[in-house]
């Protein structure tokens, strides 16, 4: 990982096949496609090496920003629990209440 | 002469660098270029070996760390 920290590696690593993988997978195939559209060949049987190539950069652009994601994620969570654990009196627990309670009264016009 | 005159020469080599109206031709889609899609497959076929071995990497750290493994 080149721009993530050691302690990133405690945290479970996206699946091969992740929301960030597809979308720029799909993206790159697409930017092949209009390659292929602007230079007046037929957009999916031509230059299927430059769909695969694209598509696969995609793919692994976005696995990489997956696991970045999660660890900025991760980061915020673990800061925002620790502030939670710092100052208690600032979340105080409050009482659930029933939907008895909180519903206005019903008064049917019939 | 000026040097930067002897690397104007419209020559084969030179084809690669700059398009001149007296050498330029069509692209021949009947005719692919081997090496150049080739390198793509190739590097497609890494690519995806990179990833497949960064995420067992990521997988065995993650179980190692975590006393799960």
């Amino acid at each position: 990982m080149g721009l993530l920290p050691d302690e990133a590696k405690v945290l479970p690593p996206p699946g091969i096949v992740n929301r960030n993988s597809v979308w720029f997978g799909l993206c790159g195939w697409a930017t092949a496609m209009l390659h292929n559209s602007l230079n007046r060949r037929p957009a999916l049987k031509a230059g299927v090496h430059r769909q695969a190539l694209f598509t696969t950069v995609g793919w692994f652009i976005g696995y990489h920003l997956t696991k970045y994601e999660n660890y900025k994620y991760a980061t915020l969570d673990r800061d925002m629990n620790e502030y939670m654990r710092l100052h208690p009196e600032q979340f105080p627990e409050k009482e659930p209440k029933t939907f008895a309670e909180i519903v206005e009264p019903f008064h049917p016009i019939r | 002469m000026p040097f930067g005159r002897l690397l104007l020469r419209t020559s084969t080599v030179n084809k690669m660098f700059s398009r001149n109206s007296f050498i330029a031709s069509k692209p021949d889609p009947s005719k692919p270029n081997m090496l150049r899609a080739g390198l793509a497959f190739g590097s497609t076929a890494v690519l995806w070996a990179l990833l497949f071995k960064q995420h067992s990497t990521d997988v065995h750290e993650y179980k190692t760390r975590n006393g799960l493994e």
